[in-house]
This record gives structure tokens, C-alpha cells and sequence, in this order.
């Protein structure tokens, strides 16, 4: 398949699309420079500009949307909480209408677990939990993004997988003065976006079954926020930050 | 005792200028708009998309009754009904405003139209714009009555209209339909409900006026705010005998 990914300036970006590369034929978009791997294509396009992601979408099976907002929005305050909210919502309402009428059937939207961030750490955090995200805009825009897409896949033939990934940080430098139970190196939140894209939910008739929610996180022992349903696209975390959590877990 | 004051926001569209007068009883309206009245009523001209006009028209309000809408265009109904509520849930918040009505279509008609004793499902708005927006919009207001002191009663809507002024024949009643003397009674339970008989903070009423076909029930409205329809409008579409 040819998959879009975009946020490709970001390392996130660049870390699902050095994961894709190895079976797929990877389009990388973002709306400023970024390096392209070798093999990919790239492509700039501002996610709110609908003619722009219409043709970045054009000839592609499947799209990863990474997320990952511009670099050159409102450093803090209430413009950025606007440019936020405008960028998750209609950001993501364009890609996936863009989607729609590309043919494209196959949809794999990054989310956050931040949004379970306030429920206390004696529960274990499944797929099952109601989502309480706060009012910060880093966090509860992602959630508002994962509701327009469950839209579409109710009103279209689009299969779209929510990966909720932890905190993203790298288990060679993560600081263990720092630990968080919701810790997930970006190769694994990469190598989730893979193992997503394998299935074709837009075949299913039923569209509940178009949209399907997946925890990925590192497995610590102990772990608060369980994984087990991301085994179902094959997956599971080779980073688990051992030497941050040892044996003994949180 | 004075009246509360209240802003009510998107005050010259398709909806507010019924529902004005019957609140003006109630309330001390402060009227906002971005484009002229109707009805020449003097106004506050505010950009629901520009947070700073939006908080100087709260200013001093004891509530606020939000009717902007855009149902169609592909970047207003996002800045109008998305970033439109953000502005109207931060504004009362930073003002210590505690009570807002917040309003939208219904999300529930075209999942079960064929069912009866619809209460209280879960929404399913669609992806259009008019539906997904005002979707995003509810679960802003949801987000901040849990983060805040503030609570939300929102009423969604499929058909508003005036009363019939005589009987109706050979038509069935509307489902699913408000006439505006209900409304302004809802508005006005909206706004004066004691705050702990909102669960949660934020609740969600599927409002009308015309009971019998047990399609679209009205119970939770019942319980929670006190809120039924003030004549039986139904009986105006009432088949003659003999």
C-alpha cells in the first residue's frame, strides 16, 4: 500500500515512517521542510487548507494521521488553546472528508492516554474507561479529534483504528527521577501504526466495527494502563523501561 | 426580586427572535448578535469567534442562553459552534458565570427513526457539519461542567415553530417538534434549576412539544428540570368525529 503520514517534521512522524517503510510505500506530509527517509515521497500541505490535503491524499490506501499539531502555532495562552482546537477538529474533519472522497479506507488516528490522566493509579485503565479529558487543548484536542472520526467511519465505508499511545519518550534517555506509568518509546507507537494498518475494518457492514480503540503504552510491571487489546494487531512494546522500573514495578 | 440577567447570544438568527419576548419576562435580556435584528431590537454586535467580544457582552450577566449556529459552511460551522462554545465556557468561567443553555440540533433521529420510547441514547450526529460541530460542542461543554463551577443545560432541537393558531386537519402532528411558548418555559428551567439537580453539571435534554406518538419521550426533561409541555399541542391535530 502507499500511506500518508502526516506530522512528518516530527519525530514521531519520523519514526512511523522509518516503521512503514520496510512493507509499505510511505507519503510523508507536513506543511514545512522535513527530511524524507529514502523511498519515501514527500509532500507539503496545511492540514485546515482542504484543497491541499485533497491532493495529498490523491492515490494513497491508507493514512496515518500522526497528530502531531505545527510547529509555528501560538507558543502558549489562549491563541494557541484556539489554534489547538480549531487544528484537531476541523484539522481532522478535512483529512478524513479528503479521505472519503479519495477512496481512501483505511485510517489510523493517534490519540493520547493523557486523557485518563485523572483517574487515580489504583485503576486499571483499559479500553473501557470513559475518557475524562481536562480542559487543555494539547490533551482534549486529540479526544475531540478521535469523536470526528468515529463520525465518518458511522456515515462512510472508512475503517478507522485509535491508537491512544503513552507519553512519548525514549527508553535509552529517559530519566528515572522522572518516572511516569504512562511512558511509551516512539519506535513502539511506530510499530503499533503498522501492525494497525493491517486490517481493512471498512469492510465490516456493521459500523461499529469500523472503529476500533487501542491502548499502546510500555508494559511495566504493574502496569496501570493495560495493553492486552493492541496484541490483537500483533503487537507488542520492546521497550518497557527495565532499567527505570526494574523488577518492582509502580 | 430582580430579574437574572442574561445574555443571549445569537439573538437576531432563526430561533431567538421567537423566544425573546416571552423571556424578557423573565429575565433582563442582553441582546448580541453579529448581524443586525430582525426586528430593529438593539443589540450588542459580537463575534461569537472572538473571545474578547464574547467576554465583555457576559460581563456583569448572571447566565447565558447560547443560540449561534452555523449549519453549513465548512470553516464557520467549526468557528461558530466549535470555537464559538470554547469562547462562551471560558468566558463564564473567567466572569464566575454558572449557569449556561446551550443549544444544537438533535443526534438522534436518524439512528433510531424507526424506534419508539427514545429517551436518552447515546448521540449520533454524523459527520456533516451542522451535526459533527455542534457534537464537539457538547462535549466542550461536558469537559469544562466537570473541570469547572459551571453548569450546562443543553437542548437539542428537531423542529421549532409557533403553536397552531386553530385546529390542523387531515396532518399528523411533527415529531420530534417545539413550539416556542415551551421553549422560553425551557429556557427559563434552564436557567433557574438549582445547580444540584443538574447530575454532573452537564445534561443533555432532546426537547419538543407534541407527546403521544412515544417516539421521542420527555421523562428526563420531566425529572430533572420540571420541564413539560405547557398545553397538549397534539390535540390541535385531532381527527373530528361524526
Amino acid at each position: 500500500m502507499e500511506v500518508l503520514v502526516t506530522g512528518a517534521a516530527s519525530d514521531l512522524g519520523q519514526q512511523v515512517a522509518a516503521a512503514l517503510g520496510h512493507e509499505h510505500r510511505v507519503r510523508l506530509l507536513d506543511d514545512r521542510e522535513y527530511p524524507v527517509p529514502f523511498g519515501a515521497s514527500a509532500c507539503r500541505a496545511d492540514l485546515l487548507a482542504a484543497d491541499e490535503v485533497w491532493g495529498a491524499v490523491r492515490g494513497v490506501q491508507a493514512v496515518v494521521h500522526t497528530a502531531m499539531p505545527p510547529a509555528d502555532l501560538p507558543a502558549a495562552g489562549l491563541r494557541r488553546e484556539q489554534a489547538l482546537l480549531e487544528w484537531y477538529t476541523r484539522g481532522t474533519h478535512v483529512l478524513l472528508q479528503a479521505c472519503v472522497d479519495a477512496g481512501v479506507r483505511r485510517c489510523v488516528y493517534l490519540s493520547t492516554l493523557e486523557i485518563f490522566r485523572s483517574y487515580p493509579d489504583d485503576v486499571y485503565i483499559s479500553e473501557q474507561w470513559r475518557p475524562l479529558p481536562p480542559v487543555q487543548m494539547e490533551v482534549l484536542g486529540p479526544y475531540l479529534g478521535e469523536l470526528v472520526c468515529r463520525e465518518f467511519t458511522a456515515d462512510y465505508r472508512l475503517g478507522v483504528t485509535v491508537l491512544r499511545l503513552g507519553r512519548l519518550e525514549y527508553e535509552d534517555t529517559a530519566d528515572p527521577h522522572e518516572r511516569d506509568l504512562m511512558w511509551l518509546d516512539p519506535r513502539d507507537a511506530a510499530r503499533a501504526c503498522a501492525g494497525a494498518l493491517r486490517a481493512d475494518l471498512s469492510q465490516e457492514v456493521h459500523s461499529a466495527r469500523r472503529w476500533r480503540v487501542l491502548h499502546v503504552c510500555a508494559q511495566i510491571p504493574n502496569a496501570k494502563y493495560l495493553t492486552q487489546r493492541a496484541r490483537e494487531i500483533g503487537w507488542a512494546p520492546a521497550h518497557n523501561f527495565a532499567t527505570v522500573w526494574g523488577g518492582k514495578g509502580a | 426580586m430582580a430579574k437574572k440577567k442574561v445574555l443571549l447570544l445569537g439573538a437576531a438568527g432563526l430561533v431567538a427572535p421567537h423566544i425573546t419576548a416571552g423571556l424578557e419576562r423573565y429575565f433582563e435580556l442582553r441582546l448580541a448578535d453579529i448581524k443586525p435584528h430582525p426586528d430593529g431590537r438593539e443589540q450588542w454586535p459580537v463575534d461569537i469567534g472572538c473571545y474578547e467580544q464574547v467576554l465583555e457582552a457576559a460581563r456583569g450577566m448572571d447566565a447565558i442562553l447560547n443560540f449561534t449556529v452555523n449549519r453549513s459552511h465548512p470553516v464557520l460551522s467549526f468557528t461558530v459552534n466549535v470555537l464559538g462554545a470554547y469562547h462562551v465556557l471560558k468566558a463564564a468561567v473567567e466572569l464566575g458565570i454558572t449557569r449556561i443553555v446551550h443549544t444544537g440540533p438533535q443526534m438522534v433521529i436518524s439512528a433510531y427513526q424507526h424506534d419508539f420510547d427514545v429517551d436518552d441514547p447515546p448521540p449520533r450526529p454524523g459527520s456533516g457539519y451542522y451535526g459533527v460541530t455542534k457534537f464537539l460542542s457538547n462535549e466542550l461543554c461536558r469537559v469544562f461542567a466537570r473541570a469547572h463551577n459551571v453548569q450546562i443545560v443543553c437542548f437539542l432541537f428537531n423542529g421549532l415553530h409557533a403553536k397552531p393558531k386553530a385546529p390542523i386537519q387531515g396532518e399528523d402532528f411533527p415529531p420530534f417538534t417545539i413550539v416556542w411558548e415551551d421553549l422560553v418555559e425551557a429556557c427559563r428551567l434552564g436557567v433557574e434549576v438549582d445547580a444540584a439537580a443538574i447530575p454532573g453539571g452537564f445534561q443533555v435534554f432532546n426537547l419538543h412539544s407534541h407527546q403521544g406518538h412515544g417516539k421521542y419521550v420527555l421523562d428526563r426533561a420531566e425529572r430533572i428540570l420540571g420541564f413539560r409541555p405547557l398545553e397538549p399541542v397534539e390535540r390541535l391535530y385531532r381527527r373530528p368525529l361524526g
